[in-house]
């Protein structure tokens, strides 16, 4: 608190300086999001320089020689038709990255949309919308993404019209737990206050309910996210989706279909794991550091 | 005609629920000149915080406001639209609602608190101005500047009623309707809040209604007194004509069941309870309970009128009285 209120008659300069002090300081103590952000940080950097040390098609079958353990020249070694893994993560990493995000950012904006108008405003429209996400909700996701994807056609499918079919399953999860938070939400005091204070609708949900919702969306945008990074994985891994493509699922299902394990080649199925466990360490972390970081009750003073 | 900022007609409200109509105000009729205070009692469940609710069209389903008018200076608020409700609200007559300190968004700043009532209202005016106008509030309500960059859990509960009587008045609003909003508070911090509603009245001029049981606390604060029963309203007149010459036996009961220093003995209360409202007795409502009821009573309403210039009465006793 002493060091916002102290900022009000700083100089604009010294003001931002000071902002970047109040971050500083606060990711030094909301030790879960630094540690998150870091690990998001070292993936970002870790894409982006390799990208311009390493030619991708290093990362496609017999861009390197095959079956290599890691060494100095192949850091995480080669995989047993001629793809250099190292190549394979700075891009496939970046991909499921994308996938998961484009995915994840669809799914939480359209489901959040949906829950918040249809707990908002009732009536039919909620009957209808509630109706449609619990049927959906019944049926296993992964079934709906195996029956579309195998019935695309292989050749045009890419990794973006991947993202969006994984969207179509992401968003009845937030849409049902952002619609019985809003149901609570909106019978709070504050709401009522806020209409006795002649306030508008949308001035109320987003002035006064989303504030409250952060928290939520917060965690729905990363659990959401990491289902669709799931379903990236997993799609792939089960043999469907561009399996020419370098990324962390296509690798998994290589790995399977070429025996990486009998053949001895720990290697080959070692940089998927590694990755998958630190992306999900990073997502929880963020997660966790962001609820924090949107509720002031839990939020650690000075 | 402009003598009044607020006069309300003939204000019936009913829900109409499952079990039936219940008549939660029936014939409501009453004046408030500006910078009036009025004091209304009356048990619980006797409509007062549905008629509040009621002056700013805040019923919710199934009730509705069946019949009457409600004319803030001459426009009646049960024709408009309702946008141009919304824009009454907080602008011309505004709430502090009951347990109005557990009224306020948590994850806010007092001052963005104070500063989103005002947006949706074309003021017109800038941010700093906004800025300007919240902080103001503060000072009205007696808070230190600091609170407005502070949050709810940071404050105290008489902090968190000044805080929400500041955005109720960041407008100032010509009518400001207080729903009981001491019956949280112990006395002391009851007494400031009080005084801070009473000199806000005074620097805004605007009327204010106080809701509530307290009739100790009415007699203080308040210029002239409404007593409700089971819906409707029984009395009204200055706060000396109610203390000294009651004409309703209900009212007369609610002075004599207040202890006085010096004087022990056993309370006197008013037995019986409330009938509901779903389910009105014919005649008086306060029939089945008044000590002084009379064949009439039980078959005729009485009718709420003036018995003497400013107090007002619905009573057969007092109508017997004029007819002699």
């Amino acid at each position: 608190m002493s060091v916002q209120s102290a900022s009000v008659t700083a100089l604009p300069m010294a003001k931002k300086k000071q902002g970047q002090n109040i971050i500083i300081s606060y990711l030094r103590r909301n030790f879960q999001l630094s540690i998150g952000l870091a690990i998001l940080l070292f993936f970002i950097l870790f894409s982006l320089i390799g990208a311009q040390y390493i030619d991708i098609k290093a990362a496609y079958p017999l861009g390197a020689p095959a079956g290599k353990a890691p060494s100095l020249e192949f850091p995480f070694g080669t995989d047993g038709q001629g793809r250099n893994l190292f190549a394979v993560a700075v891009y496939g990493v970046w991909e499921t990255f994308r996938i998961g995000i484009i995915a994840g950012v669809i799914g939480v904006t359209f489901g959040a949309f949906m829950g918040f108008t249809s707990a908002f405003f009732g009536g039919w429209y909620d009957v209808i919308v509630r109706w449609v996400v619990d049927v959906l909700l019944t049926v296993p996701g992964l079934l709906i993404l195996i029956v579309i994807a195998s019935s695309m056609d292989a050749k045009s499918f890419t990794l973006t019209s991947m993202a969006f079919i994984i969207a179509l399953t992401a968003w009845m999860g937030p849409a049902r737990t952002i619609r019985s938070q809003v149901l609570t939400l909106r019978e709070r005091s504050y709401v009522m206050m806020a209409r006795l204070n002649g306030m508008s609708n949308w001035g109320i949900i987003f002035r006064e309910l989303v504030p409250n919702l952060l928290p939520y969306l917060g965690a729905s945008l990363v659990g959401s996210v990491t289902g669709a990074i799931f379903a990236s994985v997993g799609l792939p891994a089960l043999g469907l989706g561009p399996l020419r493509e370098p990324t962390i699922g296509v690798t998994i299902y290589w790995a399977q279909n070429q025996n990486a394990l009998l053949r001895e080649m720990w290697w080959w199925l070692m940089m998927p794991i590694m990755t998958i466990i630190l992306m999900f360490v990073m997502l929880f972390m963020v997660s966790a550091g962001l609820d924090e970081l949107a509720n002031p009750r839990v939020r650690r003073s000075e | 005609m402009s003598d009044y900022v607020l006069r309300i007609k003939d204000l019936d409200v009913q829900y109409y629920t499952d079990a039936g109509i219940v008549y939660a105000n029936n014939k409501i009729n009453f004046d408030l000149k500006p910078g009036e205070r009025l004091g209304l009692v009356g048990e619980s469940g006797s409509g007062k915080s549905t008629m509040a609710l009621a002056l700013l069209r805040m019923i919710k389903a199934p009730g509705r406001i069946a019949n009457g008018q409600i004319l803030l200076d001459n426009v009646d608020l049960t024709k408009l639209s309702e946008e141009e409700m919304r824009q009454v609200r907080g602008k011309e007559i505004s709430m502090v609602p009951q347990g109005a300190m557990n009224s306020l968004n948590p994850v806010m700043r007092i001052k963005d608190q104070i500063i989103d009532g005002m947006i949706d209202h074309n003021l017109n005016l800038s941010r700093s101005m906004l800025e300007e106008r919240a902080q103001e509030a503060l000072e009205v309500v007696e808070l230190d500047r600091k609170v407005g960059r502070m949050y709810p859990h940071e404050l105290s509960g008489g902090m968190k009623q000044r805080a929400c009587i500041a955005i109720s008045v960041a407008m100032h609003p010509k009518v400001i309707i207080a729903d009981e909003p001491t019956s949280a508070l112990d006395v002391v911090t009851q007494r400031q809040v009080m005084q801070t509603i009473g000199r806000l009245q005074e620097q805004l001029g605007s009327a204010v209604i106080l809701i509530g049981h307290d009739m100790g606390l009415m007699a203080q604060f308040a210029h002239r007194m409404a007593v409700m029963y089971a819906g409707s309203l029984v009395e009204l007149g200055s706060i000396r004509d109610i203390y000294t010459d009651a004409f309703h036996p209900y009212t007369q009961m609610l002075i004599d069941s207040l202890p006085t220093i010096g004087k022990r003995g056993v309370f006197k209360g008013i037995p019986g309870i409330t009938p509901l409202l779903r389910d009105l007795p014919p005649g008086c409502v306060f029939n089945t309970r008044c000590p002084k009821v009379m064949d009439v009573c039980r078959t005729k309403a009485p009718v709420y009128r003036e018995y003497k210039q400013g107090h007002w009465a619905a009573c057969h006793l007092k109508e017997d009285g004029v007819a002699q």
